[in-house]
């Protein structure tokens, strides 16, 4: 049996894929982290708050998500020690539109510095890139740009802003400031109008049917041309299991789906193992990705397992059609991309900013002692921060982000979310952009 | 240099969260700065090169940017199966620039905590001399966590045209880092009144005295120039961490450090002026100071 390495770059980070070969397909995978940064550890005998300033800096791409993590984490533990801790409306709508401008930013990027240079490249093997080279990079770019600044307006600075308390938000904006973020919005909506869907937001999230989407030519239409000339409508397939723990615009309560069935699903049931990392074995170890199962099963978790349980009617058709393959992964990106920048034009256009911002909980924090947990949908699925707290001082501090859910490894008789995707596989130019497709980061995989 | 030849620039990692990246990619004139530099290789972006083409054949380029903290320790850090030095040290023989961009790659940030004996920033650990080499004449240090994407941009745009930059004591240019986060501040008129800011949440009061805020001994111009060019950690209602500063990040930072119930004092004012101008300012009840700043009764 052949064993080929191969080292995945551009995924926020690197990773070593390990793969073995049986008649010329892979059989079977190992996908390794190596650079651990110790944030759990370093965060071990601090006072709780610190890591509202600390969790952030998991992670540059997504830091809004880890502070939001911590601070629901924060107000748990003091629901579990017997204090009720009120948010108001105004306090709940500004964390999401900060929540949402990371998304958008996070999926206009991916699909623009990442997914087409990467398709480029498939069709056209001297491809040298075009970053900060093609107009189409730099309108990207703005747009990106643009989007945190619509977001900064509430949490400040993006990346690592510490825009949440518990209780609440910090910031206390003036309408002005409201209608500011309403026109820096604008300007992202008519990008993705023009340059990444060639359909209005309207139209295009009315749309039940992938027919419909390749009706115009768009950045998108060509990426999914592309995939499919290059069989990315059949490969990439994984267990089609999703899981969303986190609270969305677009469905109730916490869900998971297998194929198209959509049950309940309580964050209880999940479990984290330490398997083939350097922390349970420094000798026989090989990465630093811990794993996370529900119910002992993988479960695939992000914005395609967000369109799944929530029914979104065009992610639905495409999986009806291409089931979960790396096609349909990339376009519910794009999909929640638009259904993102409709949600938050609406939480603008209606943000009440008579409530209070904050309503401070009424224990000092140098005497809680409890247990908890915070979720939230992230741009690349469910990310979870469980605390200890003793006398204010944090005694453990556990993350789970979403790409240890697709990216950590399993066994061969249990094939992890990413293995199960690769395996079959004739090619590593294949396998790079099917574990691309998962949109990895590889400093949340190890943190 | 000719004035048509573009600088080049290769930007590699250390110990890091990419922060400082995605912090520069927000820079709102980015077609201006590729008309002055081309990037030989980014690890996040689709590039030319890719490093271990650059690595294998190093010639001479002229800005080798670091984000992230420094170490010598394999098991701390390996990039395409090699160890920190192994990438960084055949580049920066090569490089007429180093610059060190984030708190980590000037001091060791965050990530030091874990072993600050083995991870530091390039010439600091924390604030003292001999990081991971003890001497290097061409090394700027941008601190921040992360570093705003002006202060990486213009500053590289600067050296470039052999512009005179000004470094204070920790490297750090001093057109950006003479100021303070405190200047440009919303709530200066609530510092100099000594009205504190009950509680988070609200635009009054100031944050100085009883929630962390750090604006007074932090050097950065944030409130002059602003984050995502509209904002700030002070203009959101959340205090400033002093993440610029080598001692970034101190232990229980949205508490104020209290010693006999007073605040440090502010950067370079005697505990004599402060205190003794804080305790008459504070004798006096300023009632418009004391209102909400939009008084919905009028």
């Amino acid at each position: 049996m052949k064993i080929t390495k191969e080292i995945i770059e551009r995924i926020e980070g690197e990773a070593a894929l390990e793969v073995e070969w049986e008649d010329e397909k892979i059989a079977f995978a190992k996908l390794k982290f190596f650079n651990y940064r110790g944030i759990e550890e370093i965060l071990r005998k601090r006072p709780l708050y610190d890591a509202l300033a600390f969790t952030p800096r998991v992670c540059g791409i997504c830091s809004h998500s880890h502070a939001l993590a911590c601070v629901r984490a924060i107000e748990s533990c003091f629901e579990h020690a017997q204090e009720t801790i009120t948010l108001n409306k105004k306090a709940r709508d500004i964390r999401e539109i900060a929540l949402n401008a990371e998304k958008i930013h996070n999926h206009i990027k991916w699909y623009f510095f990442s997914v087409l240079p990467e398709l480029e490249k498939i069709d056209n093997p001297s491809y040298r890139g075009d970053a900060f080279k093609k107009p189409r990079w730099f309108l990207a770019q703005n747009a990106v740009t643009e989007t945190l600044k619509m977001g900064a307006i509430f949490s400040g600075q993006w990346p690592h802003g510490s825009f949440v308390a518990p209780g609440g938000v910090t910031c206390d904006p003036v309408s002005l400031d409201v209608l500011n973020a309403r026109g820096i919005l604008e300007k992202v909506i008519a990008f993705c109008e023009e340059t990444l869907l060639g359909f209005s937001l309207e139209e295009f999230t009315g749309f039940d049917s992938a027919v419909q989407v390749m009706a115009s030519p768009s950045a998108l239409s060509w990426g999914i041309d592309t995939m499919i000339r290059h069989a990315f409508d059949r490969l990439g397939r994984s267990h089609d299991r999703f899981l969303a723990l986190g609270d969305s615009f677009l469905y109730e309560g916490a869900l998971k789906s297998a194929k198209t069935t959509v049950l309940p699903a309580d964050i209880k049931y999940v479990s984290e193992s330490l398997a083939h990392t350097f922390f349970e074995d420094p000798t026989q170890g090989y990465t630093y990705s811990k794993t996370a199962t529900y119910k002992k099963s993988f479960f695939e978790v992000g914005p395609l397992a967000r369109m799944m349980v929530a029914k979104e009617g065009l992610i639905r058709d495409f999986h009806r059609r291409f089931k979960d393959a790396a096609l349909t992964r990339v376009m519910a990106r794009v999909v929640e991309c638009a259904h993102l920048l409709v949600q938050t034009k609406r939480l603008l256009e209606n943000l009440d900013i008579r409530e209070a911002s904050l309503i401070p909980p009424k224990r000092n924090v140098h005497e809680l002692s409890a247990e908890g947990i915070g979720v939230v949908e992230a741009p690349r699925g469910s990310l979870i921060h469980a605390i200890s707290v003793n006398h204010g001082v944090i005694e453990r501090y556990d993350i789970i982000t979403p790409t240890v859910w697709n990216l950590g490894n399993g066994e061969r008789d249990n094939l992890s979310v990413v293995q199960k995707a690769l395996v079959g596989l004739d090619s590593l130019t294949k396998a790079d952009f099917i574990v691309k497709s998962f949109d990895v980061c590889s400093v949340c995989t190890t943190q | 240099m000719k004035a048509n030849t573009k600088s080049t620039v290769i930007w590699i990692q250390g110990i890091t969260c990419n922060g400082n990246s995605h912090s520069f990619l927000n820079y709102s004139n980015m077609a201006l700065f590729a008309a002055s530099f081309e990037m030989l290789y980014h690890p996040l972006l689709f590039t030319a090169h890719t490093l271990e083409s650059l690595l294998d054949k190093p010639e001479a380029f002229d800005f080798l940017i670091v984000e992230g903290a420094f170490t010598k320790e394999a098991r701390y850090l390996q990039r395409f199966g090699r160890s920190f030095p192994e990438i960084l040290e055949p580049l920066a023989n090569k490089a007429r620039f180093i610059v060190c961009v984030g708190s980590c790659a000037s001091f060791g940030g965050m990530f030091r905590l874990r072993d600050p004996r083995r991870i530091s920033g390039a010439l600091f650990n924390a604030k003292e001399k001999g990081g991971y080499w003890d001497e290097k004449s061409n090394v700027v240090n941008i601190p921040g966590c992360p570093a705003h994407p002006r202060w990486i941009a213009e500053t590289m745009m600067a050296l470039r045209e052999r512009k005179t930059v000004l470094l204070d004591e920790f490297l750090r240019p001093k057109e950006i880092f003479a100021y303070l986060a405190h200047h440009g501040c919303l709530r200066n008129e609530y510092f100099e009144w000594k009205v504190d800011c009950k509680q988070l949440g609200e635009k009054e009061g100031c944050m100085f005295y009883e929630h962390g805020c750090l604006g007074p001994n932090t050097h950065a111009n944030c409130n002059k120039i602003l984050w995502n060019d509209i904002s700030s950690k002070t203009r959101a209602g959340s205090p400033c961490l002093g993440c610029t500063e080598f001692d970034f990040p101190r232990r229980a930072l949205y508490e104020t450090h209290k010693n006999m119930s007073l605040p440090q004092t502010p950067y370079g004012i005697g505990k004599r002026a402060y205190y003794t101008l804080a305790g008459v300012a504070k004798s006096f009840k300023i009632e418009r100071l004391e209102k909400k700043l939009i008084d919905e009764d009028h």
